[in-house]
This record gives C-alpha cells, structure tokens and sequence, in this order.
C-alpha cells in the first residue's frame, strides 16, 4: 500500500515536471527571438529609420573660385572618433548606413571650411552646404588618384591633405529608410479593411440573425470556414493570377500593386473577421432584439441600431486581428504586391509591405540581417501592441455589458 | 378619423419596413454568398493555372507528365527552360515526413503546456505563461525564419559536428523542423488550453472523489475528456505546418532530388520549391508553381479528411 | 614543458610551410579533417553568377542544369553561400569578387591571387562581363529621354562613372576621360529634367552597379529620376530590342546584362550595346581549409563528384 503510494507519488512528480519542461520550451524560445532580434537589429533602431526616404539624394560640386584652406583647430573628440583634415576644416568617419553598407558619413564641417560653401555642378541652387551625416561617395582630383568610400574614411582625409584643390566631390543624403514600406503598409490596413470589413461583418450579422438553422447555412459556414485552412501562399498565388491583372486592366498599374495586395488580404481575412464578428453577436442576449422588435422596431432597425452597437467590440477585436495578420503577412503578399522598396507610394504604383521589405532583403545581395532584424522588432512591437488593445478591450466589454456573471 | 390615418400611416410604413428588411437581408445574404464563393475562386484558379503544365505544349517543350510529376525523384532533370522533367514525388514525401516530425515534437509539449496552464500552475505563472502563448503566436513567420537563418542553422551545426555527422551548414530537416515546430507549439496550446478548460469540472471531481490524485486525474482523466479539442488543435497545428513558406525557405537547404529521411540532410518542401528562382523565372519554369500549389492543396485536403476520420473514430469521451 | 612544445610547433610550422607552397599554416592542417566530404554550395539557375562560374570552370552544362552536379549540393543565394562557408569547414562555394570577406577564404584560381589588379590585366579567368544594351535611335518615349540615355552611355565610359562602378564592386574598363571633358557633347544635361523617367532593367546581379550609377549621374544631368526594375540578362535585349516585349509595359530604355550577348541578341547594332565592366567570381572555402589554389579543372571536378573529398586535392 505504502509502496504503492511512494510509486504514486513519484510517477506524479514526474508527469508534472514534464509539463513543467514543456511551458518552459515556450518561455525559452520568446526569450531567444527577442534577445536574437534585439541584439542584431537594435542598433537601427532610431526616429531616422522611420522618416528617411529608402533612395537618398545626390549632390555633385566642386570649390568656388575663391575658396580659401583653413588652418582650422577643432575640439578633439573628432579627432578620437573619426579623421580630421585641419586643412580643410572637416571631419569623416566610416559608417553603416541604414542598410548596412559601408560609407563614410561626415562628422563635423568647420564654420571656415571651404565646404561650407560648394558650387553646385548641377541645376541646384548655389550655394550647397556640406553637412554632418551627409554621405560622402568620392571626392576626385585634378591629378591624383580618386577618394571612393569603398576605401574609407582614412584614405580620403589622407587624399584631401595631399591635395590643395579638388575637381569635383559628390555626396548624398542618408537613405535607407522604411518610411515607403511603412506608408505601403499602412495602405494596406486602410484598404483592406474596406474591402473586408464590410463584406465580412455583412455575412457574420446574415449567419447570426437571418440565416435559419439549413443545410445550406450550414454549407456556406463550412466554406467559409476552409477559407482559413488555404496557406497564405496560395492565396498569393490567386491574388497574382486575378487581382494583379485585375487592378492592371482597370487602373495605370503595370504589376502587382496595394490595391491587388489589399484585395488578396481582404479574402485571407474574411473567414476570421466574420467569426469574431460572429462570436460577438452570439453573445449580445435574445431580450435586446425581442425588446426592440416589441418596441415596433423593424428587423432592419434593430439590426443596426441595436446588435450591431452590442457587438462593436467585437468587430474592433477582429479589425485589430485582422491589422495584426497584415503586419505580419508576407508569403502571399510576395506574390500579390511584389518585392519592390519604393519612397513615392502610390496606390498603383509597385511597392512593398515592411514585412515583404524583411524578406526582399534576406533575399537580396548582401542580405541584410540587422535592419531586417531592425524591422522585426517594429512589427513584434506593432503585434504585441494590438495584443494588448485588444485584450483590454475585450475584458472591459466583458465587465461592462455581462457584469460579474462572465467573470 | 385621426386614428385611422394614423393607422394607414403606420401599415405604411410597416410595409416600407418590410421591403427595406427584405433588401438588407439580400445584402447580408450577398456578402455571405461571396465570402463563401471565395473558395471556389481560390480552388478554381490555381486547379485552371496548376493544370496547364499538363495540358499544353509549354511554348514547344512539351506537356508535363502528370504520373512522373507525381512520384518522380528529381526536382528538373535537363536545363531550365528546355526541360519539361519536373517531379515534386520526393518533395511531397519530405514535406510529410516534416510535417509528421514536427508534430511530434510540438504536439506533446504544446499539451503539456496546455495542461500545465490549465491545470497546474499557480494563478500568476499561468497567467505569465498565457502571454508568453499569445505573444508568440502573433509573432509573424518571417520573424520565426529570420531567428532560424540566425541562431538554429548555428547551433544545429555545431551540435550534429559534436556527434560526428557532417551537416551541410546545418540546413537540414532538422532545422525545418525546429521552426516549424516552435511556431506550432502557440497553436497548439492554445487551443488544447481551451479544450482542457472546458472539460466538465463534475468528471474532474468524480476521479478525484475515487481516490485519484491530482496529477493522475490531469493526465487520465481531465486530457482524455477534452480529447477531441486537442486533436483538432493537431490539425490545425499541421495546417500551419504544411502551409509555411518564406520561414522554412530560410533554412531547408533546397534538395533538389531524392528523397531522404536523414534528419541532418538538407531538403525541400512544397513551398519553399514554389518561392525558388521566383524573380528571373517566366514560361513553364513560372507556371510549375501553381502546379505545386495544386499538389499542396492537395496534400492538405487529403490530410485533414483522413486526420478528421480518425478524429470522429477517437473524438468521443471514454473515460477509463 | 610548455616552452619545448612551442619551440616544436614551431619548428614544424617552418618545415611544414617550407615543404608545402599550398598549405597556409600547420596548425590548420593538423586539426583539418581531409577525409570529410566536400559540401557543394551553388545559386540557383537563374543566376548570372552561376552562369559565370560554370562557364569559367569548362562546365557550361551546369549553368543551367542542376542534374549534372553531384548529387546533396546545396542552392543558396550570395549571402547564404559566405554565411554557409563561415560555418561550415568542408562546403565549397562562388561568389563575385566584391562580396568576398574576411570570414572566408578566396582560392587562387589557376595561379592567380583574386584582385582587381589580376582582372584589369587579364590573368585572372574567373570572371564575367558587364554588358549595356539600348534601344534603337529614335525608338524611346522622347528626344530628351534619348539624349539623357546616351550621355549615360558616355559617362559609363569617363573615369568618374568607373570611379563610381569600382565604388560599388565592379572592375571598370580602362578610360582616360573625365565627364568634364565630354559633358559638353551632351547639353541635354545643362537643363532640368526632374520629371524625366529612365527605365533600366536587366540583369539583376549587376542591380547594385546601375543603382550606384543612376545615381551619381542624376545630380550630373538635371535631377532626371530612374526606375530600375532588374529580373535577368535575357531581358536586357527583350525589354529594349525585341519588337514583341519593348513596347509593352515592361519596355525599357537601358538594358544591362551580366554575360556577353548571343544568338539573336547580337543582331542589334553595335553603336547601341557594349561593355561597361568586368565582374570576377572567387570560388571560396572555410577559413580553416588548407587548399588556396585550385583549377578549373578541380572545380568542376568538386562540381561533378569526381572529387568527393578534400584529400583528393590537399593529396595531391
């Protein structure tokens, strides 16, 4: 009896240390993605990203005519972080863009410096400033072998000293920010939920409140209900067969664009946005649309003056879901929208969504690990945060409307 | 004389009520329908383009043979566009095999998870461990490859070195199936979780009234009641499995014949075949990807039919 | 004790390296396992890379076949293959000149060291050219497109648009012009085109060289914009020469291309196609492995199976 229950007890500690290990599994491999994305990728993390166009803008220049070197004394710590032409009053440092390549990024100009003022070789208004984090790409000389940022800062501020003029210096603003995929994005969200949101909200109050209990309701849930089990892919694949030369037939768009994306994530979203419209609508009580329809109200009226308000949060919880699922789409959207980085976001133009931007650039050469990791962190913190809204949404609502009997 | 008027007016707009009732309901009605359409549309367009390999000439290479696309064992035999020898037979075995294996390894610890949730934790771990869950299931794929191509294909390497295997930079089934597996675990939790919470709490109490210990009822009794949630989340837990394409891409390797069921081999499954040369490819070698996807929505459906069938068989509550 | 083993690694070390040309350092060669076999790392067949190399190496078959190589090879792309060979001890893999880096090592092939000097003067054989295609005279969507369109052509060919394909990893062809000096046959350039669209397509792997280019020629020729949309060599002739595709929406009005022109790609004029650069492939191993040179023929034959292991080339 007593050996039994030893037994017992150790085969109980077992089984409930192994579901122990296993929650652990979870907690471990969170803390892995956020410890591997953060480390590699918090280094872009800045306001700069967000902002910046991806292409930068060009200049080219040379000196006016009376320019003037100075013997410019600057303060030392641009001396300890980068490389300092007392000649020419400037000061450059190797970098990494927002992309991850080499550059090499100017620290400090000199109030004397000749390139505070520099002749514009273009059709830009005279006179072009250099300023700090401006990317210098080559500075060439009348008789001497060309500065190229390829070969560093230190090579360039050794080339500049050698020389007492220069024949032209071409430099660029710093791309490589998000801020096209970003409004690409954004679009999407709009535009898919107008697309969806309708459509789908419609069928789930059509299945609640008018649909009787047939076979062929039964049959259209059902088919709804696939929907969800088609991989994304394949729904790429669909979008880029009909919506692509759809939106290419009616609009100036010449491949894949956010109307053709939004219009391919509209029907991914449909099966989950009509259930959670659905479940809300099962929870607003029968007394409601009774009391209405006593009340003289017609079935449309009560409808939509009545459970439609009663189940508001539960078309917010599947908007937010469905934003999360746009953040976070990227198989169907490679097909459905292209791969294309682009600054000027039209509705027809190509572009892409940030996380079409992750894998364009895993897949391009170099690839980049760091800023995609960078936009990793943005979309987990965009998801985490829809998480929590609709959390508090969903417990208020239950608070609010059911009282302590949901508790 | 008022009243009756009043009375017309009111018929009035009783009848007015009853159309506009009518056009709503046909609206409704209209957004169900084309939601319920939309699969038809997705089946119907990829079976119309996946067909086309099979049926046409492929601009003078010939038609693809649907038998030897079916069970062959290489990818493409000859060149790229002047062959039209394409086989996905090793890919839909490899894509299988995976799927299984990473159910073996999310299943049990998902359920595990679950019921430690569920049943075993104290209140605020639960809760902990309940965020920890939704977290990761809204972390999207792409994040789950990019943390894959970073840290797994490392470690997988380095440990099949430790026992004297010879992994190929660690792309390898392995490595699939540890993404995989990672990004089914939330699924699966989830949704057991809810399966084991709404098992009837009389049952719970009845095993314990007979003398039965905490634990033992939990893995007796309480799992084999919500039997039926858990196994649905097994299905969805392979759906996902079986559908994820730019994750697995990352760090399968891209085997290109054989089949192979060596775990530190590299391999292909049906959809990272799909993402494959996707930008310079045009004619047949495009068009061979909506056959793929045909054979995926295949392999799918067939997998949930059977996994269904044998979930009606061992859905019903037997309590031993 | 310790003393006496460091005096007799480093006498070793000196006979070692004094035996053997090849073998870089004793230390790797104790710890290298040769009996291991070679992972064949390679792009996929759409890439111009991979054309390159297979062609380079007499092994043109694979540039478009992977049924010819030996059987568990592994397709990746350029970042994949450097990240795999920082990894992986016993994989073989190719990638162009500009991306090879200090986790890797690049082999000499046939002799010769892999530097831009070796491919500028034509003793390293391992490379591919860089090659620009526009469209007919008077065959673009306006006078000012086409203008803008062959001063591009002439900056390719000035010091300061090779400064700019040497910046961003290319071997540019020998010139001794500024755009300076020739910027006054071109007066398209002296007026404002910022509405003026360039569209440029071709190969995609040289994507990262006309960007850099377009770029550095914009602010030289009145702020006109370029839209580059890269998806293979063969397009460089489609999309600009060829009557059934120029005219569609993919048309475009530069065309560039990562191998030589051939077959019917050739029958355009010479005025309107030529060279711009020079691109080299470097075949690349673990840091840790022994072998820095190989030949055409030991790559091939490491691409085919003959070669199933490393002692087959550090036995030699």
């Amino acid at each position: 009896m007593f050996d039994n229950l030893k037994k017992r007890k150790l085969s109980d500690g077992f089984m409930q240390a192994l579901t122990y290990l296993s929650s652990t599994v979870s907690l471990v491999t969170l803390l892995l993605i956020f410890g591997f994305i953060i480390s590699k990728g918090s280094s872009f993390l800045n306001l700069n990203l967000i902002t910046e166009n991806y292409e930068s803008q060009g200049f080219v220049a040379d000196l006016y005519a009376g320019y003037e070197l100075c013997d410019c004394n600057a303060s030392g710590e641009y001396l300890e972080d980068g490389f300092y032409s007392k000649k020419w009053g400037i000061a450059l440092v190797d970098s990494t863009d927002l992309l991850g390549k080499n550059v090499v990024e100017v620290l400090y100009v000199h109030q004397d410096s000749p390139f505070q003022q520099l002749h514009d070789k273009g059709i830009g208004t005279d006179p072009i400033k250099m300023k700090t984090d401006y990317d210098i790409i080559r500075i060439a000389f009348e008789s001497h072998a060309t500065a190229l940022s390829r070969h560093g800062a230190a090579q360039m501020i050794e080339y500049l000293n050698a020389n007492d003029s220069i024949r032209e210096i071409e430099f660029q603003t710093a791309g490589g920010g998000i801020k096209g995929s970003l409004i690409t994005t954004l679009y999407l969200i709009g535009l898919t939920l107008l697309f969806a949101l309708p459509i789908g909200v419609g069928a789930a109050i059509y299945l609640n409140e008018y649909a009787k209990p047939t076979k062929s309701t039964k049959i259209i849930r059902s088919l709804i209900e696939t929907l969800t089990g088609v991989p994304s892919i394949i729904y790429g694949l669909m979008g880029l067969a009909i919506f692509v030369p759809l939106t290419v037939s009616l609009t100036n768009a010449t491949g894949g664009n956010i109307i053709s994306g939004a219009m391919t994530l509209a029907v991914i979203l449909l099966p989950i946005i009509i259930r959670t419209t659905e479940e809300s609508l099962k929870v607003v009580p029968d007394e409601y649309r009774q009391a209405s329809l006593a009340l003289g109200a017609s079935k449309t009226q009560t409808t939509f003056q009545v459970v439609l308000p009663s189940a508001i949060p539960g078309i917010m919880t599947a908007t937010l879901l469905a934003i999360g699922r746009i953040v976070g789409e990227s198989a169907a959207l490679v097909f459905a929208i292209g791969t294309a980085i682009k600054d000027d976001i039209t509705l027809t133009g190509k572009s892409t969504s940030l996380a079409v931007h992750i894998w364009a650039m895993m897949t391009d050469e170099p690839a980049n690990i760091e800023l995609s990791a960078t936009i990793a962190i943005i979309i987990v913190l965009i998801t985490i945060l829809l998480n929590i809204i609709i959390k508090i949404i969903s417990t208020r609502y239950l608070k609010r409307k059911l009282g302590s009997a949901y508790e | 004389m008022e009243e009756l008027l009043k009375w017309k007016e009111q018929m009035r707009s009783t009848k007015k009520n009853r159309i506009t009732d009518k056009i709503t309901q046909h609206i409704f009605l209209g957004t169900a329908l084309l939601s319920a359409s939309f699969i038809f549309i997705v089946v119907g367009i990829i079976f119309v383009q996946g067909i086309r390999p099979f049926v046409t000439d492929n601009q003078g290479l010939g038609s693809v043979n649907l038998w030897s696309f079916l069970t062959g064992d290489v990818w493409l035999i000859g060149a790229t566009f002047a062959s039209n020898l394409y086989s996905v037979g090793f890919i839909i075995v490899s894509t299988l095999f995976i799927a299984l294996l990473s159910l073996l390894v999310s299943f049990p610890i998902g359920v595990l998870t679950a019921l430690f949730i569920a049943k075993v934790a104290p209140k605020p771990l639960a809760k902990i461990l309940r965020t920890v869950i939704e977290t990761l299931a809204a972390i999207p794929s792409i994040v789950y490859g990019l943390f894959g191509a970073g840290i797994i294909l490392q470690v997988v390497y380095d440990v099949s070195a430790l026992f004297g295997y010879q992994s190929k930079g660690g792309n390898s089934i392995i490595s699939v199936v540890l993404v995989l597996a990672l990004m089914t675990i939330p699924t699966i939790t989830a949704i057991s979780e809810v399966a084991i919470r709404s098992v009837d709490k009389t049952i719970e109490h009845g095993s314990l009234a007979l003398g039965a210990s905490n634990t033992q009822t939990n893995f007796k009794v309480v799992l084999a009641s919500a039997k039926s949630g858990i196994f649905t989340a097994a299905i969805l837990g392979i759906g996902r499995t079986l559908g994820e394409a730019t994750a697995v891409s990352l760090v399968a390797g891209g085997r290109r014949a054989g089949i192979s069921f060596d775990i530190f081999d590299t391999t292909s499954t049906l959809t990272t075949i799909m993402l494959e040369g996707l930008k310079e490819t045009t004619g047949l070698d495009y068009d061979i990807r909506f056959s793929v996807g045909l054979v995926l929505m295949a392999v799918i459906l067939l997998t949930n039919l059977l996994l269904n069938s044998v979930k009606k068989r061992v859905g019903s509550v037997h309590v031993r | 004790m310790k003393k006496v083993l460091i005096a007799l690694v480093g006498l070793l070390t000196l006979t070692l390296a004094a035996c053997s040309q090849t073998s870089t350092s004793a230390t790797t060669l104790v710890t290298y396992d040769g009996s291991k076999n070679i992972t064949v790392y390679t792009r996929d067949t759409t890439s111009g890379t991979r054309t390159g190399f297979m062609e380079g190496i007499g092994f043109a078959e694979a540039a478009t076949s992977d049924s010819v190589l030996v059987t568990g090879f592994l397709i990746k792309d350029n970042t994949a293959i450097l990240n795999a060979l920082s990894i992986d001890e016993y994989g073989v893999g190719y990638v162009s000149l500009s991306s090879v880096n200090s986790t890797v090592k690049g082999l000499h092939f046939n002799g010769v060291a892999p530097t831009e000097a070796n491919v500028i003067n034509d003793t390293y054989g391992l490379k591919r050219p860089f090659m620009w295609m526009i469209r007919p005279a008077g065959d673009y969507p306006s006078t000012t497109v086409e203008q803008i369109v062959q001063a591009f052509i002439a900056f390719l060919a000035t010091s300061d648009g090779g400064d700019i394909i040497n910046n961003a990893g290319a071997i540019p062809l020998p010139s001794t012009q500024t755009w300076d000096q020739v910027k006054g046959n071109h007066a398209v350039c002296n007026q404002n085109n910022s509405g003026v669209v360039l569209r440029i397509g071709g190969s995609d792997s040289i994507q990262k060289v006309a960007e850099a280019l377009t770029k550095a020629f914009t602010p030289k020729c009145g702020n006109f914009s370029a839209e580059h949309d890269h998806t293979g060599s063969s397009d460089a002739y489609k999309r600009t020469n060829d009557p059934a595709i120029k005219d569609t929406s993919v048309g475009k009005d530069i065309g560039f291309s990562s191998r030589f022109f051939r077959g019917a790609e050739l029958t355009v004029a010479a005025s309107i196609r030529g060279q711009l650069a020079w691109d080299a492939i470097v075949a690349i191993v673990h840091l840790n492995n022994p072998v820095s040179n190989v030949t055409a023929d030991d790559l091939k034959n490491m691409y085919n199976g003959t070669y199933r292991t490393w002692n087959a080339l550090i036995n030699r």
